[in-house]
């Protein structure tokens, strides 16, 4: 592993365990329960989505290709429209739903967390059904 | 819409990375191509003819079956 991949990876995990350490501190453990588990869970899955696809476009570079390209543009339009259509339809089901939720912000930011789920399963479907 | 990117790449002794730097696309639309899935534009579809030294109608193939 590269030295500077290192450091970042240092950063990161120091940064998030004082944030969790802050979170603990002012809450206690009660945190880690229900939704808020689910929440966590969601926030650490797209952090890994993120980290694979940084080093995917890294590694893209290192062989002079690039990042984008017209079929990237394509399937980036149609992931869009998917995940589009289906946040209307998660939407519509938390709000149908809100007694579930302890407080409006948990409410919203499972909401904008499941939004983000939501693009990653369009793009992995679009990729594997894509066919035009 | 058929091709024979992958035929023509054989020939020419290409890897798909070679061909996706040649015509600055990445490995994932070569793969897309070469099955099928994916009709290129057609700037793409006459720099992969260039690169074969071909006609685009010989290497895409319209409305027909290989």
């Amino acid at each position: 592993m590269k030295k500077s991949k290192k450091i970042m990876l240092v950063i990161v995990f120091s940064t998030m365990g004082f944030v969790l350490g802050f979170i603990i501190l002012k809450n206690g453990t009660d945190l880690f329960q229900g939704l808020n588990i689910v929440i966590f869970a969601l926030i650490i899955i797209g952090g890994i989505i993120a980290f694979f696809n940084a080093n995917k476009k890294e590694q893209q570079e290192k062989d002079g290709l690039p990042t984008d390209d017209e079929l990237s543009t394509r399937m980036k339009y149609k992931t869009g429209y998917y995940a589009y259509m289906a946040s209307m339809y998660m939407w519509l089901i938390i709000f149908v739903a809100k007694g579930m939720f302890p407080n409006v912000e948990t409410m919203l930011g499972g909401g904008i967390l499941i939004s983000c789920l939501i693009w990653a399963i369009s793009k992995y479907i679009v990729k594997l059904k894509f066919d035009e | 819409m058929n091709n024979r990117i992958k035929e023509l790449r054989a020939r020419e002794n290409l890897t798909q990375l070679d061909l996706a730097k040649l015509v600055e696309v990445r490995r994932e639309t070569i793969v897309f191509l070469e099955k099928g899935k994916y009709n290129p534009s057609l700037r793409l579809a006459y720099d992969i003819s260039k690169i074969f030294k071909s006609k685009i109608e010989d290497v895409f193939i319209f409305g027909k079956e290989l």
